[in-house]
């Protein structure tokens, strides 16, 4: 069952930062525009841009400007004090922003589930070479790389460092429950450290970090410049783990009819992303609109359910890697209680949060009704991995 | 200029004030991959009596320096890909400093404006009262908002320039093509663009690049 506490707990004061007047952000270009939504770039924000370019948007007559963001912590900022109206967040963000972690409160209320899966563990150097020696299985035990890590340990080697890409983040407390599992301690026997995404693969390359978990095209680019293997896919963690999620400001929610808009555009757009023959269409419009600096191929390997986790090794299917769909666009409350959980069991969250307030159902149902979808949705699709395991008491 | 020696004490300067008395020897790491608009900061906390312990450009190295270097608040670009490092060091390991982003106070929407508007960031290590950290915002605010009005004229002189370039060639061309004088050529121009609506320096393009056209016609296919 899933624990209740959150729901019995009276909800937090949450105080909206004022919105000063005429906040400037460099990112975006200026003109009139009914909503700017920002986004990190990532292969998952892909249901934002291929709203934008495919004109669900302005065809639901709303004018977007989307920009992107250097980091988590500035787009969160520009949420929280209004430069921006909504953005594809990190799940626990709005549970953190709610609770006012790392400094700045704000409401911030979920609308969707953008995406599952998506994200990579990667291993290099030193860590990939202890590796070997012991096993080379896809996906890699976590058993198998508490032996590795034992082994260098008794060698003298200090606890490799892993990068995430945020505190709060899918990345981080998936990776923490999989080293547990192996019976890895990971405060102790591993260093856990943050950095951006697109600094991962140099970081990897310079020996700063000896691995990283982090959304596509990262996993596979850090696989192209030979500086690291896919070691295991978050799916692997958790079968369909929500990861991204659509987020509005309190400021944006004062137009409710907009922000209902939007999201059925960009559930049509993940309409467009469940059809795999939209597969490289879909990688085309991310790699240009986000990831310029990385080749195209590398980009659409996630998009078409494949992963290079070698260098000179076949692609290998893994349907589902990069997954987002109208199906499991619903923001399920339970997933809610189960980041809260984990933010409450690594100390990071204290006062009570009242979720229901955040993760917005009923926003997603006019949402989802607008967008056409017909067959109705399990509230709670039977959860299963990590899910089943944690919630679990 | 990291570890700059801390010669500037508070009675250096308008003595008394208590920003001044509240700054003085507070430890500043800046975070920013530019280094003059980083020199302008650190010159304008050191003037304050802060401590600079140093300037990092990228987010590498930056924990191990909030750590080590006993730093007290951190000033950075509020686009700086370094922040997500930053905030996550005291939630990820409980025995590290944690750092909270501050943007001033939060009952003062205008400061949060200037501080966003100037695009800053900074963070105070938890523990510290905010109240001792404003006036390092403030002046952090004021060197980066002076650095971004520097460079959008410099970027206004620059298309100024280039502009009054192709004004020139534009010019050049008609006097030679149509045995115009200067400024004869010039009222050509001004004209055109009079008519119809636009810069003189759009006109003044489209005249180059048809001369361009007509000098080197495109050859046909075949």
């Amino acid at each position: 069952m899933v624990p209740s506490r959150d729901k019995q707990d009276p909800p937090a004061r949450v105080v909206s930062p004022p919105a000063p007047a005429a906040l400037s952000s460099p990112a975006i270009v200026s003109g009139q525009a009914d909503l700017r939504l920002g986004f990190v770039p990532l292969s998952d924000a892909v249901p934002l841009l291929v709203a934008q370019a495919l004109g669900l948007f302005a065809a639901r007559g709303l004018r977007v400007c989307l920009a992107p963001a250097a980091s988590w912590s500035a787009l969160r900022d520009r949420l929280a004090f209004g430069a921006w109206d909504g953005a594809p967040v990190l799940a626990p963000m709005p549970i953190a922003a709610a609770a006012g972690l790392g400094g700045v409160r704000a409401a911030l209320s979920v609308t969707a589930t953008l995406g599952r899966n998506g994200n990579c563990l990667v291993l290099g150097g030193d860590l990939l070479a202890a590796l070997d020696d012991s096993t080379a299985e896809f996906p890699l035990s976590a058993t198998a790389f508490a032996t590795a890590l034992a082994a260098r340990r008794s060698a003298g080697a200090p606890p490799p460092t892993l990068a995430v890409v945020f505190a709060w983040s899918s990345h981080n407390y998936l990776l923490r429950q999989w080293l547990a599992e192996g019976g890895v301690d990971p405060d102790r026997d591993v260093r856990l450290v943050v950095l951006p995404p697109p600094a991962l693969p140099e970081a990897l390359a310079s020996g700063a970090i000896d691995g990283f978990c982090a959304g596509e095209p990262w996993g596979s680019r850090a696989v192209e410049l030979r500086v690291g293997r896919i070691v295991l896919a978050s799916l692997h963690i958790w079968p369909n783990h929500p990861e991204k999620m659509l987020a509005f400001n309190d400021a944006a929610l004062a137009d409710e009819a907009r922000v209902v808009a939007a999201t059925a555009a960009v559930i049509e757009a993940m309409g467009f992303l469940a059809e795999p023959s939209n597969a490289a269409h879909a990688a085309q419009i991310v790699q240009q609109m986000a990831l310029p600096d990385v080749p195209r191929e590398v980009v659409a390997l996630a998009f078409a359910g494949r992963l290079v986790t070698e260098a000179d090794r076949p692609a290998i299917d893994l349907p589902g890697v990069l997954r987002h769909a109208p199906a499991h666009s619903r923001p399920e409350i339970a997933h809610a209680h189960w980041f809260a959980a984990r933010m409450r069991a690594c100390g990071q969250l204290g006062e009570p949060v009242d979720l229901d307030a955040i993760w917005r159902d009923d926003l997603w149902l006019r949402a989802a009704t607008r967008a056409g979808l017909s067959r109705p949705i399990a509230k709670h699709s039977s959860p299963d991995g990590a899910f089943q395991r944690s919630v679990a008491p | 200029m990291s570890d700059s020696p801390d010669s500037s004490g508070p009675g250096r300067f308008s003595a008394g004030t208590d920003a001044t008395v509240a700054v003085s020897r507070l430890r500043v790491l800046l975070v920013d991959d530019n280094a003059e608009r980083a020199r302008a900061v650190a010159d304008g906390l050191a003037a304050q009596g802060c401590v600079i312990v140093g300037t990092v450009p990228e987010p590498a190295d930056l924990v191990r320096r909030v750590r080590e270097g006993a730093v007290d608040v951190v000033v950075c670009d509020l686009d700086s890909p370094s922040r997500d490092a930053l905030e996550s060091m005291g939630a990820l390991h409980r025995d590290e400093p944690r750092p909270v982003v501050m943007f001033v106070d939060r009952s003062d929407p205008d400061s949060i404006g200037a501080a966003m508007q100037a695009g800053v960031a900074a963070y105070v290590i938890e523990g510290l009262s905010p109240a001792r950290v404003k006036s390092v915002v403030d002046v952090a605010v004021a060197r980066f908002a002076a650095h971004q009005a520097l460079k959008a004229e410099l970027a206004a002189a620059r298309t100024a320039l280039s502009e009054r370039k192709l004004i020139e060639r534009a010019k050049g061309i008609l006097m030679s093509s149509r045995s115009m004088s200067e400024a004869e050529a010039f009222a050509a121009l001004r004209g055109l663009a009079m008519d119809r609506g636009r810069k003189l320096a759009e006109v003044a393009d489209s005249v180059v690049a048809l001369e361009a056209m007509l000098r080197h016609p495109a050859k046909p296919n075949r």
